[in-house]
């Protein structure tokens, strides 16, 4: 790419001219060479003061809303001065936002902003914005040949050098015209009988090549990335998806009833950041609550959420909640920086949270503690269990035929019947079918001896279940005269948590036995008043459904479900779509029956089909156990030929298993395209980059909202030109519309996107609007004015905070679950089969010392999973596929003194990713003001040239364990994986690729990280061959690529050199119940970001060697703890200053006056 | 040589010019317990005034994580180790200030960093002060910990900088009380680097003068707190006027934290230099340490902070931090609410202890639609 815009000449040019150098130059002659009598109470002349006076006056300013994926969506205002942007500040308006009644939020929500946003002054000027659209030289060349194929479909390999090859400047039409024909003729090469011998030919599964029902639409995988971030301009990669259902019709001669649309990927569930338990027990997507009602409970657990660092504008809450007297538990896998804002700490094993919380459950349930009234009318625990088939006894196996006519808050809605849009359903809509498959169940009422039945209206007030049996086993007699013998879900679930006395859960999670026991105790004795805070932590691990499972459990045991002040929340990602539950008005509207008029509301109609991106991150592949196949059908990916996405950088550059897909799996894609403004890595490995429009240049306004703030946000139109040839996402999206209207000769594929050419997107947000629960009533024309004030505006949710299930346990309506209640149990087959019919512990997958990914438990008579055995597979086969479906059961006993197959080869380490403060993912963490804070290592001038940047990617490792390895401070070290697939599969055979994949970083003395336990941050940008290209060529060392000007933070490697994506059978089922994505309406089965794979990216076990010292050019030690202020490394004076030994005579301070 | 009464320290002490306070004092209380390291304050201050050449590794404000985080590397831990023992007695420092330490011919006792010295401005982060090596349980006091200490140039009664600069190139503003280096008139001698003991003075290669922050007094003079208090979200800043002992005023936001409620506490107060910025110190560390950076009030500080759930004036005077840029040189409590006020005791800021818990209806019938919490 070429050098400096002229505005970013411009932009440096002001900087340094209003540096301290125009100060010396502008100031006034000295006044006198001698000096002043007393400069305390005067000082003669002070003319020159006037320079700092002009360094701060502005000439203008604007707002703008700054919105990556970390929920916050802060509304800024930039100051510009001759034209340009020179720094950014507050709005300090969120305490004028008001809802459509007139109730207004305090202004302890301001200030909204963070280093992140401020440093956004460097960034929309900065050397790598992506300036202007380029296409790769390779990709142009196949393009222009006439996409020339090999006898099995696949494009010769030598126009595919990606990430090595040379990049071509385009103009916006160009780019658009490229990325349309490549569409058409992939879709055209995958369809039919034709395509389907293409794909076999290429080797994909039956299954997999099925699933495209043959349209070759269907190979195309769209994502706008966490779209509720920008609500036109990144869900339009969904609407583009829709109107693939255009060419699906052109391709196979259909009409609008037959086509299909393309495919669009997950993000809440890509990102791991859904808690797959969440729909298990409560039947919709996620519960949690708006972070300011941390004040409302009295107990704050904060449980592996770094909260002060993730969630930075709502860190108050927290530490203000304390004043306010709640107490703050924070649970964590080392003293993490939240730690430091709590009044208990508990430094716990990574990846045991589920045995932790059976842990409390159990001294709940032994000392009798729990809530039982709680227990009686919100959760499944008093229902029966069949021992035989372990599913729940249903009332019609007791009473005889009929099933009840289910009223509260609820309507069975036959096949045919129309239902109404969300924003006007008050009623849970359950498809006939589904409630006749239900049924109803039964509890065993101890006053009569005797079992009732019970459905899912009886919850809350009226749930009737006075004095049920909850311990011990009953034979129940059936209609048809047999008995079978039943226990209550609370019976198998409480023997099962006997298993995790305080002494086992001390030696299984480290957890002190006595932090266990007062903690439950805590609880217990204020019952609804704990909100449990979850982060992203647990759930990155693979038992993270076990995890929120065991949560919940201990949740409703103490009655903290769905109170503002008593709750359960999981943190991680922007996710709720449903918020803007008027969203299918926009994305799905039918494009064979476009509405052109702004003033009528569109007719949705969806075609495109969604589909999880693990199995893009599984190279394409469902998973199979020996022979059997444990993908569902209703989650069966297609084969990925085309991907094009926005607003991310997590598909591809920072993707879990990053170099295994740039090596084995982007082969297999024939097109990649991005939609970008900052050159990132996705951008190195792509075929066509789109340069769109900053946050500071959008010319078409959007909006957003939150779910862990009331503020519905807009992001206004900018009066910023913008600085380099871009476009908006959204006319990206319109150019390449048109351009398939020329190439296809179908016109709606332009008209498409009418409101973007006609400049009025405004009305795609005003249908939205419209159609929302709880956005109804508000004008976008008027939200957009407030915004230009910096003033958003409060959602018109139910309650404010928010809390998910306040309905629930307020108004006695039922959970989204078969019973109406938080349901403990599974009785699916899947669940059964991998031995999760009850909420269990197992190990992790891979961050374990122990034997990977066991059940742990006591012979229990509910649990009879199906073993590697009954699979085929041989039991001692501990290879990665095989491990995610191996349900093995052992004791604590047991499973102690079973290792990782890999400990003994010097994996000992667990390497877990998570996110930190100066990084949204990898925003703008490169940017040098950010950098040089970030860690330990951070220097703007790089003495050390081996720094890859002004700072870098690192390790935290615990002193004594690198002491062990022979590891100083500050050295660089190798960290490797599991060999047999990390960072690739084939690394050994492939030099080439492996010289860029390997991890190599610096290793930090992290006292706060127990033994066995290392970290790294998720947020750094890994290196590419353009990087390690860079870092040998150029004098200075930056990892810095020569063709595209890229800036890795590793010499080579990433944190994702150790990851890789790994899918669990329990989040493939086909018969979980759940509520749709929007709306009342539940269903089964696979549903994007509810009940599909999460990952979990935080799972490795590592080995680290040595590779050089860390002093300067790879001498001596690195410079702190030369010094001796580093830890371990203490000199005699830092050892005083540690304990305060440098002063005496403290103690209450007496006589100050 | 003067003889000055710093009432910090609790006696008269030397230092090189005659009293002389300012007509009022700038002066701010931070709350390390609500700090959270985001670095927005040093962003905002770098982003503001020192972008330009020379000033890359100049950070008038910075972050660092106590007890292994510098900047520049080791600053405190050495200077306090060139001053040796400093001894309290009753609220009285009896030890030595670095003024009465300075070596002969010398007006304070100081160091001056290398170079090398501002690279690494982050070490530490997030490093505890003992190791975790397994599982814990730590309550209240913790045994393994770290706090932010979030710092900026502390306004100084008694400026160490001013006192060495050989050309009086540094001067104290009589409005405010804020420190200020003449850039005109500095010939980069950098006494003023080695003087300060919390070394926030800093040489510019590019422009041959050293450096430091102006408590932003252009927007002070407009009654705006600085850029490092507006930004901050973790809401642990507010800037005002404080009052001598004195004339302390229980209305004056300071003046109630810092003298009335002894709560927040200078940074080194035995260097003698009663610096302006007070902390509210963390809560969880133990009180040797405390005692060593904050002075004998820490123990009594704690106390009085871990009690504020019970105290309505404090707890309700804490959340009223960074609501408001203006200046709040008075407040109030009205019930439930606090109150922010100018100097003429106008209402500025109002906001309530702890947000209200609202219940919509479920239905609008105006609109008709249904208000969920599950959408």
């Amino acid at each position: 790419m070429t050098d400096n815009g002229y505005s970013r000449r411009r932009f440096l040019g002001y900087a340094a001219a209003t540096g301290l150098g125009a100060f010396v130059a502008s100031a006034t002659d000295a006044w006198a060479l001698d000096a002043p009598e007393n400069p305390l109470a005067l000082y003669p002349d002070r003319d020159w003061e006037r320079a700092y006076r002009d360094l701060w006056r502005s000439d203008s300013q604007f707002t703008f809303l700054c919105a990556p994926n970390d929920t916050h969506n802060c509304i800024l205002n930039a100051y510009v001065r001759d034209g340009v942007v020179t720094r950014i500040g507050p709005t300090m308006a969120y305490g004028q936002a008001t809802d459509l009644h007139g109730n207004r939020a305090s202004h302890r929500w301001d200030p909204r902003i963070c280093q992140k946003g401020l440093a956004l002054t460097r960034r929309f000027y900065g050397t790598r914005r992506v300036r202007h659209p380029m296409v790769r030289a390779g990709f142009k060349k196949w393009v222009d040949a006439g996409f020339p194929r090999g006898a099995d479909g696949r494009p010769p390999a030598e126009y595919f050098n990606r990430a090595r090859d040379e990049w071509v400047r385009v103009t916006h039409e160009e780019a658009a015209a490229c990325v349309a024909a490549a569409l058409v003729n992939i879709a055209e090469t995958y369809t039919g009988e034709d395509g389907a011998a293409r794909l076999r030919a290429q080797g994909y599964e039956e299954e997999v090549i099925a699933a495209t029902g043959g349209a070759g639409v269907q190979t195309l995988k769209f994502r706008g990335g966490m779209p509720l971030l920008g609500m036109t301009r990144v869900f339009g990669l969904y609407r583009m998806a829709n109107s693939m259902a255009l060419l699906d019709a052109k391709l196979r001669g259909l009409g609008p009833d037959e086509a299909v649309g393309g495919r669009g990927f997950d993000n809440y569930s890509w990102h791991t950041d859904l808690p797959p338990g969440h729909p298990m027990v409560t039947g919709q997507q996620t519960v949690d609550f708006d972070l300011h009602a941390a004040e409302q409970a009295d107990i704050l657990v904060v449980w592996g959420m770094n909260w002060i660092t993730t969630k930075m504008p709502d860190a108050h809450w927290l530490t203000e909640a304390r004043l306010q007297g709640t107490r703050v538990v924070v649970i964590a896998c080392e003293y993490s920086a939240t730690a430091c804002k709590a009044d208990d700490v508990v430094v716990v094993r990574p990846g045991t949270t589920p045995a932790l919380a059976l842990g409390l459950a159990h001294v709940l349930f032994k000392e009798k503690l729990y809530d039982a009234d709680y227990v009686r009318r919100w959760t499944d625990l008093p229902v029966l269990v069949r021992t035989d088939t372990l599913a729940y006894l249903r009332a019609e196996e007791v009473f005889g035929p009929g099933q009840a006519d289910l009223k509260n808050a609820t309507r069975v809605v036959r096949p045919g019947e129309t239902t109404p849009p969300p924003a006007a359903q008050n009623e849970q809509l359950i498809p006939e079918a589904l409630r006749r498959e239900w049924g109803d169940f039964v509890w065993w009422d101890r006053r009569r001896g005797a079992p009732r039945p019970l459905t899912r209206d009886q919850v809350g007030a009226g749930s009737g279940v006075e004095d049920p049996l909850l311990e011990g086993a009953v034979e129940v007699r059936l209609h048809d005269g047999s008995t079978v013998r039943c226990r209550p879900v609370f019976d198998l679930v409480q023997e099962y948590a006997s298993h995790f006395d305080p002494a086992t859960v001390e030696g299984l999670t480290w957890a002190p036995a006595s932090a266990v026991q007062s903690l439950a105790r805590d609880m217990a004795a204020r019952p609804g008043r704990t909100l449990f805070a979850v982060g992203m932590g647990p759930n990155q691990f693979f038992n993270n459904d076990n995890k929120d499972r065991a949560i919940f459990l201990l949740a409703a045991l103490t009655g903290n479900v769905g109170r503002i002040s008593g709750n359960v929340g999981s943190y991680a990602g922007n996710y709720r779509v449903a918020l803007f539950n008027g969203l299918p008005h926009y994305i799905n509207e039918n494009p064979f029956d476009l509405e052109l008029d702004p003033a009528r509301p569109a007719r949705p109609r969806q075609y495109w089909k969604p589909e999880s991106a693990h199995y893009y991150n599984h190279e394409d592949h469902p998973l199979r156990m020996g022979q059997t196949l444990l993908t569902g059908a209703s989650h069966m990916p297609a084969p990925t030929k085309s991907m094009w996405f926005a607003n991310a950088n997590s598909i591809l550059g920072n993707v879990k298993w990053h170099y295994n897909t740039v090596v084995n799996m982007l082969p297999r894609i024939e097109m990649i395209a991005v939609q970008e403004w900052w050159w990132s890595t996705s951008c190195e490995w792509a075929d066509v980059v789109f340069a769109v429009d900053s946050w500071a240049e959008l010319k078409h306004p959007d909006m957003c909202c939150s779910v862990t703030n009331p503020f519905l946000t807009v992001f206004p139109r900018t009066p910023l030109p913008r600085v380099f040839d871009t476009r908006g996402d959204i006319e990206v999206l319109a150019l390449v519309g048109r351009a398939l209207a020329q190439r296809t000769g179908d016109e709606r594929f332009a008209r498409a996107w009418t409101f973007v050419d006609a400049e009025r997107t405004d009305v795609y947000l005003q249908r939205i609007l419209d159609h929302s629960s709880n956005a109804k009533g508000y004008r976008f024309a008027e939200m957009e004015e407030k915004a230009r004030r910096g003033v958003p505006v409060l959602m018109m949710h139910r309650t404010y905070p928010k809390s998910v299930g306040y309905e629930q346990v307020a108004e006695s309506r039922p959970w989204y679950t078969k019973t109406g209640r938080l349901e403990f149990y599974r009785e699916e087959s899947e669940f059964i089969d991998a031995g999760e019919n009850l909420p269990v512990h197992r190990e992790p997958v891979d961050s374990t010392f122990y034997e990977p990914n066991v059940i742990v438990s006591a012979p229990h008579e509910a649990l009879r999973p199906r073993g590697p055995a009954d699979y085929g597979v041989d039991p001692a086969d501990q290879s990665n596929e095989v491990r995610q479906a191996r349900n093995v059961v052992k004791t604590w006993a047991e499973l102690k003194d079973s290792p990782h197959p890999l400990a003994k080869d010097g994996y000992r380490y667990v390497f877990h990713t998570p996110k930190y403060r100066h990084g949204a993912h990898t925003l703008p963490v490169d940017t040098d003001v950010i950098a040089v804070l970030f860690g330990p290592f951070g220097d703007i001038y790089r003495h050390d040239r081996r720094m890859p940047y002004a700072s870098e990617g690192y390790m935290d490792i615990n002193p004594a364990d690198a002491r062990e390895i022979g590891v100083e401070d500050g050295d660089y070290v190798w960290i490797d994986s599991d060999p047999s697939d990390r960072p690739f599969r084939g690394w050994q055979k492939n030099a080439r690729d492996y010289q860029f994949s390997r991890l190599l970083a610096r290793a930090r003395y992290y006292p706060g990280t127990p033994r066995g336990v290392t970290r790294m941050w998720f947020n750094m940008y890994g290196a590419t061959p353009g990087s390690v290209e860079g870092q040998a060529a150029r004098r200075d060392g930056l990892a810095k690529s020569p063709r595209t000007g890229y800036q890795a933070m590793f010499r080579s490697g990433s944190h994702q050199s150790a990851t890789r994506g790994w899918l669990k059978p329990t989040w493939m089922t086909d018969s979980l119940v759940r509520k749709g994505l929007i709306g009342q309406g539940i269903g089964k089965g696979f549903l994007p970001d509810v009940h599909c794979p999460t990952g979990a990216p935080r799972e490795a076990i590592v080995k680290i060697t040595r590779a050089e010292p860390g002093g300067i050019g790879a001498q001596g030690l690195w410079r702190p703890a030369a010094l001796g202020i580093r830890p371990r490394y203490e000199s005699e004076a830092m050892k005083r200053y540690l304990a305060g030994g440098f002063v005496a005579g403290g103690g209450p301070q007496k006589g100050r006056s | 040589m003067a003889r000055v009464y710093n009432w910090q320290i609790g006696r008269e002490m030397s230092y090189w010019y005659p009293d002389s306070r300012p007509r009022r004092q700038f002066a701010a209380v931070f709350d390390i317990n609500k700090c959270i390291a985001c670095q927005t304050c040093t962003l905002a201050c770098k982003t503001t005034w020192t972008s330009g050449k020379g000033q890359e590794s100049m950070l008038w404000n910075n972050v660092e994580t106590k007890p292994y985080g510098f900047y520049p590397l080791a600053w405190d831990v050495k200077l306090l180790d060139q001053l040796g023992g400093q001894a309290w007695q009753d609220g009285r420092y009896e030890g030595r200030t670095l003024f009465e330490a300075a070596p002969a011919g010398e007006r304070v006792l100081g160091w001056r960093p290398e170079e090398q010295d501002y690279a690494y401005p982050n070490v530490g982060e997030d490093d505890c002060s003992a190791p975790v090596d397994g599982g814990a349980h730590f309550q209240g006091m913790h045994e393994a910990w770290f706090f932010y200490l979030a710092r900026i140039c502390n306004h100084c009664t008694y400026p160490a900088c001013l006192s060495s600069c050989p050309r009086g190139s540094i001067y104290k503003r009589p409005e405010d009380g804020i420190v200020l280096l003449d850039q005109g008139r500095c010939r980069g001698y950098q006494e003023c680097v080695k003087a300060c003991p919390y070394k926030k003075v800093f040489y510019n290669p590019m422009t041959g003068t050293s450096e430091k922050c102006i408590a932003c007094f252009p927007k002070m003079e407009q009654e705006i707190q600085p850029q490092c208090f507006v930004n901050c979200i973790g809401k642990i800043r507010l800037a005002g006027w404080l009052s001598t002992p004195d004339k302390a005023s229980p209305d004056n936001p300071l003046d109630y934290l810092v003298h009335i409620r002894k709560v927040a506490l200078p940074l080194f107060p035995q260097f003698g230099l009663e610096p302006n910025v007070y902390y509210i110190p963390p809560v969880h560390v133990p009180l040797p340490y405390l005692r060593q950076l904050f002075g004998p009030g820490a123990d009594e500080a704690v106390r009085i902070y871990r009690e504020a759930p019970g105290d309505p004036d404090l707890s309700g005077l804490m959340a009223l931090f960074g609501c408001t840029e203006s200046l709040i040189p008075r407040w109030r409590r009205d019930g439930k609410e606090v109150v922010g006020l100018s100097a003429d005791r106008r209402e500025v800021i109002r906001v309530p202890a702890r947000e209200p818990v609202r219940v919509l209806p479920a239905y609008d019938r105006n609109l008709g639609v249904y208000r969920t919490n599950i959408p």
